[in-house]
């Protein structure tokens, strides 16, 4: 069955933490272990002149022939570039907007070198979507990985007159903001709402078919863009508050309120936001080891599909490659090819065939075609 | 008229993207706000916008920096695949774009825009704001272009000047600290970039590479940041049959101002601020005139400072706080015997003239 993934970094693993995302998951890990790691470097790479200081991105599971064997065969994938205070925890924010939109031009000119290559396929109408979900009925070793372009934080848009360029790239989902309090409002971390450039932007956007992704807006900044954007929202990757606190996951009303919008809320595959010792917002509450298993994150679907009264509202959203690995995703969970027996555990849970493969990838489909018409 | 300076290499965008730097700012804000790993792996920052401002620097050459190296876990633009390389470059040109964008630079793409640019910066001071700085768009390994057939788009792009290798073994050849020469795929690349009018820069080159190159490339040549063998050894420097070669071809030579280009005796297995360096800006004339001798003129001889290459201050001449410094090089040429329109060509004539005959 298709899978699409409402929700992955490909660009920003493969450039800021050097991945070369075409091959194995298990030769980019032999890389990155402890032996290879102190081969000699550069030539001017003395040990006590290392470089900057990264966080590991954990143990790789996402790579693009692991979603081909995993059929997962369609990616919402992002442009991630922010602007954050320095501080601690923030080895992947920029210092300034103009920073920023140096690394999403990156991002972007990464996955047009991999559909150069073959390896993917930029999908921005309803028609190429559909013929791409076609392709992977009967998908060969070859098949492209459809990709809809999205982007996490929009403080690479200088100003609003850029956005018909990035739609023009590809753009079609964007969230105006991400952790902490960026250009245009308050983010994941923080409390507050948007600042009054957003609304330009919006005007702007609104332009345009590009859907606004509510994950990281805080929860005041969540309600004012829900008064102000008429357009289409959707939760990218987010899980639920009534099973776990924090600001990061969506309330019940939340949930309502996009599911009103005719929205889809992608569920996140990852210990963070599965086991309720977490606190996404405290980082003394961080463990090394995840303890939930993949059927952690049928509790989730099954609340989204309760509180809309049917399945056609919830997708994956897995942020699989966000910043963590193997070590922080399912317990039962090894590449991002295991997300097909997810769907087993849907069905072993009474879900119908139906409603499995809405989830897998009919519910993205409708969403995006609906916004872009034929 | 003042004094303008034309760098013929800085790698500003790898510092605002992979070091998080924020070059629009003075250097001392710039190494206040630095890690201390970026403070320890790269040093203190002496190039900014309003440190070249300063120092009369208005036309930079400005790169786009990533290659084919798996083991670079330091400069982190040393990638596993070409695609990988792509990204990291479009990225750099995406910071370019985004301070012309921000009304803070403006890329020289026809002849018409450097010719305002280097009047703008030569009128200064006569009441005038402090111009724009002109970029120069060039690239350190070509590994970032995906086949000659994407030469034109790089060139629209602004790329005006290109080293096929950098450290190590690229996709088209073999670059610093390796032995051999070009590989198969330089052919064709050659010929799309002679066919764009890019400059190809010889810097990095292998010995083997050079001579390769030069017979392989019909069009202009220079060596953007390079020394001399004669007074550093080491196959990062230029014999002076190389030199000499550069001089027939009427390319020009950059004169770089890394400590271990300039010094001897400098250790570079040891980390900068451990050791302190006997090189100082007159060192740096000391390359210029030795290559101003060995071709009897100076129209070969520039200024290519890298001084945001890797190192910061610790590893620049002595006399150096910051790129600001430089607007000591006219006395500096000048007290070695150069009139004044021989210092202009070294200090920007010959630079200009090698992107304006490339725009023409």
């Amino acid at each position: 069955v298709l899978i699409i993934d409402g929700h992955l970094d490909m660009a920003y693993n493969a450039l800021f933490h050097r991945r070369d995302l075409t091959l194995p998951v298990y030769t980019i890990r032999e890389r990155e272990d402890e032996v290879h790691n102190a081969s000699p470097g550069h030539p001017d790479a003395l040990p006590e002149r290392s470089g900057p200081e990264i966080e590991s991105p954990g143990t790789c599971t996402v790579t693009l022939p692991e979603m081909r064997r995993g059929e997962v065969g369609i990616m919402v994938s992002t442009i991630m570039a922010r602007v954050q205070a320095q501080g601690s925890n923030l080895h992947n924010a920029a210092r300034t907007r103009l920073q920023a939109r140096a690394r999403a031009m990156g991002h972007l000119a990464y996955y047009q070198a991999l559909e150069r290559a073959g390896e993917i396929e930029f999908i921005k109408d309803t028609a190429t979507l559909e013929r791409m979900a076609g392709a992977w009925q009967v998908p060969s070793t070859e098949t492209p990985v459809g990709l809809i372009l999205s982007a996490e934080s929009a403080d690479p848009i200088l100003s609003p007159d850029q956005v018909e360029f990035w739609h023009e790239a590809g753009l079609r989902s964007i969230s105006l903001t991400h952790f902490g309090a960026n250009t245009y409002g308050h983010g994941t971390g923080t409390e507050g709402g948007l600042y009054p450039p957003a609304y330009p932007l919006m005007d702007a956007l609104a332009q345009t078919d590009i859907a606004i992704d509510l994950t990281h807006a805080a929860d005041i900044a969540f309600w004012q863009i829900m008064d102000y954007w008429k357009g289409p929202v959707h939760a990218s990757h987010c899980n639920c508050r009534a099973l776990l606190r924090g600001q990061r996951h969506l309330s019940d009303d939340m949930i309502r309120a996009i599911v009103e919008r005719d929205g889809v809320i992608g569920v996140v595959f990852a210990e963070s936001m599965l086991n309720p010792a977490w606190d996404f917002e405290d980082l003394s509450s961080r463990r090394h080891n995840a303890r939930r298993p993949m059927r952690a994150v049928l509790a989730h679907v099954r609340h989204i599909c309760e509180l809309a009264g049917n399945c056609n509202h919830v997708a994956f959203g897995t942020d699989l490659d966000g910043g963590f690995g193997r070590e922080l995703s399912p317990t039962d969970y090894d590449t991002i090819a295991d997300l097909q027996r997810f769907l087993g555990l849907m069905m072993e849970d009474g879900f119908t065939r139906e409603e499995t493969e809405a989830f897998a990838n009919g519910n993205l489909r409708l969403f995006f075609g609906r916004i872009w018409g034929d | 008229m003042a004094h303008l300076i034309v760098d013929g290499h800085l790698d500003l965008a790898f510092n605002a993207v992979q070091l998080n730097r924020d070059v629009t700012q003075p250097a001392q804000t710039v190494r206040a706000h630095d890690s201390m790993s970026i403070q320890r792996g790269f040093g203190s920052a002496t190039v900014t916008l309003p440190e070249l401002s300063r120092g009369g620097v208005g036309i930079i050459f400005a790169t786009a920096m990533s290659r084919i190296y798996p083991t670079d876990r330091w400069t982190r633009t040393g990638m596993y695949s070409q695609s990988q390389c792509h990204g990291i470059a479009r990225g750099h040109y995406g910071y370019y774009e985004a301070l012309e964008q921000a009304g803070l630079a403006t890329i020289i793409r026809d002849n018409k825009t450097l010719e305002a640019t280097a009047t703008a910066w030569r009128r200064r001071g006569e009441g005038n704001q402090t111009p724009r700085h002109g970029l120069v768009l060039t690239m350190e390994s070509a590994d970032p272009i995906l086949g000659p057939d994407q030469v034109p788009l790089w060139h629209r792009l602004g790329l005006r000047m290109v080293s096929l290798s950098h450290y190590g073994k690229g996709h088209y050849a073999h670059g610093t600290g390796t032995e051999g020469g070009l590989l198969p795929p330089a052919g064709s690349l050659l010929k799309a970039l002679s066919e764009c009018h890019v400059i190809v820069d010889l810097t990095h080159t292998t010995d083997q590479g050079f001579w390769e190159t030069l017979e392989a490339y019909d069009g202009a040549v220079a060596a953007s940041h390079h020394n001399c063998r004669r007074l550093v050894p080491g196959q990062r420097q230029l014999t002076d049959e190389m030199i000499r070669a550069i001089g027939e071809r009427d390319g020009v030579i950059g004169a770089a101002m890394d400590a271990w280009m300039l010094d001897p005796s400098w250790n570079r297995k040891k980390p900068a601020r451990e050791q302190a360096t006997q090189a100082t800006l007159e060192s740096v004339v000391d390359h210029i005139d030795h290559v101003c001798q060995v071709l009897g003129k100076p129209d070969h001889a520039a200024i290519g400072t890298d001084l945001d290459g890797g190192y910061g201050q610790e590893q620049s001449p002595r006399d150096l706080n910051t790129v600001a410094n430089l607007d000591r090089m006219p006395e500096l040429l000048a007290k070695r015997g150069y009139g004044q329109p021989d210092v202009d060509k070294i200090l920007w004539g010959n630079w200009l003239r090698m992107v304006k005959d490339a725009m023409a």
